[in-house]
């Protein structure tokens, strides 16, 4: 117990004293958070912006003009020229383009609205047309334009209908389109530093020890492996506790980052990625002959999940083929659930397949690394 | 082998024996490390293994301490075999790895304190680093320390668990002769202790100075074992006569094997060393030989520098038994 005591703190005067390490292994997260968090949109929401052309110029559309620019999810410019917004959306530079006919206001004294796309062509004439156009090759981000013109057009409709929803939506699902792309991103920041620390850093630091014969000399000791193992695992949980806090406070001091879920069960999924990843690192310094090549592999392992594990960008984002790819990766069922916990105050039985298949991947590299690991 | 090390003054009566050593071979390939070492060491004794670099020093010390399991035969450290009660040795040993580093951010006195806790019975930390004369130096970090205070903290973990054997594989490696003193110092005050010290080096003087018996090993072969004296008295009354030829006044004297036949023919020389121009005549009869290879010398027209004379050491048992010097 006190061999267990001694080396944990040990383990963590070596990670308080090596300042350089400290230093740049927070600076590298909060780099990260500044830089994309600030610099991509302002700190501001999801980037989508849209075109309005109000070619009937009623009060009725109007009102529905001053909607759909409050909307928060959502930026849209009132325009006059349908062709130039058009050619703005093939561009890229606008997600979607409204366009509110002649005879809109007119026609709501008489009828309920519906908005219709100009994909299914003209429809019956007793309802009121809204034309959306959107780009079809960006379909995420056309389709959440989409749901937000949806929702506020059926508000109105509803509230012209003097219709009373028996079924609400549920809030959360609204909410979540408030979300700003630091919400987005704090977590997959946690989640980084958690896979980069313990992968990286255990990798090149029991590959380094080796090395240098530090594992050999405490081998002959009559201290058990397994301790030595205890403590490196408690030391880091606490280094990876503190620096996930720190970027947390950050987060929300200057950015104002959302926590919407429970305390217990973000630090639950902080553990189980430190464990994970910490395995992950003591299979690397295993299979390394020298802490030179320890590096190389960690990265080699880290680079790809850094990118495609949902750390900067949504998994719906990529390819098909690679989300099947990236889908079995520990990194990104870590970012999910941090990111679920966080933002959508997501409970544990919503995300018991996250936790089940990163504990798989727990118990499996930790099978793997205690059969390889060797003092020398 | 085994012949040499019957024949060594080794049979101590079994109280008397700390640890047992039964034809080691550690192999790596069909490269064998240590190829059938055996010997026992005393209780109190300080006991050296002498040998040039890759003699099989350092594995058959690795092979005592449990560290290395050997392909063949058997350590035993106070009755207890390092392969079957490793457990048990490890609390019975003290161990200064060759070129172990410490943790460098860590203050001697927090290195002290985590090593002690890694054993079920340890000493108190503070006299010991007094002992190591490190006291003033206990809130230091291990990197701001000298390389001989390193090796002394090296040393002083070595003895946290208040060991039976201490076993130092060339402790004083890279270190200045004035750190080299200190150290020497510091290891027979543990023999006056009372501890069995196994010792590496590849340096004769050190194994000279402090050594109670010598194990000269070479190409993982155990070659002689003895006393240093004893070892240095099997060349009988063998005296070196060493000189720098820097040339000859005589166009015909230059090749190398005309030299070297030319000084066997010098009176009462029994061996010719030759290392570029440094020659090396062994001889019973000082007075005789000197008088001779200066005549003829002179008669020669040789030219010769740096002549002095010594009795034999352990560097010329080595060359006589390996036909190499200590340090190739």
């Amino acid at each position: 117990m006190n061999a267990f005591f001694q080396l944990t703190l040990a383990q963590l005067r070596l990670f308080v004293r090596n300042r350089q390490v400290l230093f740049w292994t927070l600076l590298f997260p909060v780099f990260f958070m500044v830089m994309l968090g600030s610099f991509l949109n302002n700190g501001n929401s999801i980037s989508l912006t849209g075109a309005i052309i109000d070619e009937d110029y009623s009060t009725q559309s109007r009102a529905l003009v001053e909607s759909l620019t409050r909307h928060a999810a959502i930026r849209f410019d009132v325009e006059y020229d349908k062709e130039k917004a058009i050619e703005e959306l093939k561009r890229g530079d606008k997600q979607i383009v409204v366009v509110i006919p002649h005879g809109y206001g007119k026609s709501l004294a008489d009828y309920g609205l519906v908005e219709q796309f100009e994909q299914f062509g003209p429809e019956e004439n007793r309802t009121v047309k809204v034309n959306a156009y959107y780009d079809e090759t960006n379909m995420t981000v056309s389709q959440l334009a989409l749901a937000i013109l949806a929702q506020t057009v059926d508000g109105i409709s509803k509230s012209l209908a003097n219709y009373t929803p028996i079924v609400s939506v549920d809030a959360v699902a609204v909410q979540s389109l408030h979300l700003k792309y630091i919400d987005f991103l704090v977590p997959g920041i946690v989640a980084m530093m958690i896979m980069s620390n313990n992968l990286n850093g255990v990798a090149g630091q029991i590959a380094s020890w080796r090395e240098r014969g530090i594992l050999r000399r405490m081998q002959s000791t009559t201290l058990n492996a397994s301790t030595f193992i205890a403590a490196q695992i408690t030391a880091r949980l606490v280094l990876n506790g503190m620096q996930a806090f720190i970027v947390l406070l950050i987060g929300d001091i200057f950015f104002g980052t959302q926590m919407n879920g429970s305390w217990w069960l973000l630090i639950l999924f902080v553990v189980l990625g430190t464990l994970t990843f910490m395995s992950i690192g003591f299979i690397i310094a295993s299979l390394a002959k020298s802490p030179e090549s320890a590096g190389p592999i960690a990265g080699f392992i880290s680079f790809p999940m850094l990118f495609l594990g949902g750390v900067f960008f949504p998994i719906q984002n990529m390819p098909v083929f690679l989300q099947h790819i990236v889908k079995l990766l520990p990194i990104s069922h870590l970012t999910t659930a941090l990111r679920q916990v966080m933002n959508v105050g997501a409970d544990l039985s919503a995300l018991w397949t996250e936790a089940a298949l990163l504990g798989c991947w727990m118990v499996v590299a930790f099978a793997v690394s205690s059969f390889t690991f060797k003092w020398e | 082998m085994r012949e040499t090390a019957r024949r060594a003054p080794n049979h101590p009566d079994d109280a008397e024996t700390v640890i047992r050593v039964d034809g080691l071979v550690k192999r790596y390939g069909t490269f064998a490390a240590v190829d059938g070492v055996s010997f026992t060491v005393r209780r109190g004794e300080i006991f050296g293994l002498l040998g040039p670099n890759g003699a099989g020093k350092t594995t058959t010390m690795e092979m005592m301490e449990g560290l290395r399991k050997p392909d063949e035969g058997c350590a035993i450290v106070a009755g207890f075999d390092t392969q079957r009660d490793l457990k048990k040795v490890r609390q019975l040993i003290g161990v200064q790895l060759q070129s172990t580093s410490l943790f460098d951010l860590l203050k001697v006195k927090e290195i002290m304190r985590m090593y002690a806790s890694f054993y079920p019975h340890s000493l108190p930390v503070m006299p010991l680093l007094k002992e190591m004369v490190l006291e003033d130096k206990k809130n230091d970090r291990v990197k701001h320390l000298s390389g001989g205070q390193k090796q002394r903290l090296a040393i002083a973990l070595a003895l946290v668990n208040d060991p039976l054997v201490v076993f130092l594989d060339e402790p004083t490696t890279g270190l200045d002769p004035q750190a080299r003193r200190t150290l020497w110092d510091i290891i027979l005050n543990l023999k006056a202790k009372g501890k069995t010290i196994v010792l590496s080096t590849h340096y004769m003087d050190e194994a000279q100075t402090l050594c109670d018996r010598i194990c000269l090993m070479d190409r993982g072969k155990v070659i002689a074992l003895d006393t240093p004296q004893n070892l240095v008295n099997a060349l009988k009354s063998e005296c070196a006569i060493e000189f720098r030829l820097t040339g000859t006044d005589d166009a015909c004297g230059a090749c190398a094997t005309d030299v070297r036949e030319l000084l066997l023919s010098v009176k009462n020389v029994k061996r010719v060393d030759l290392h570029n121009d440094v020659c090396v005549l062994y001889t019973d009869h000082l007075q005789e030989t000197l008088t001779d290879w200066i005549a003829l010398a002179n008669a020669k027209r040789l030219r010769f520098a740096d002549l002095r004379t010594r009795t034999a050491t352990l560097e010329d048992v080595f060359i006589r038994m390996t036909g190499r010097s200590l340090s190739e």
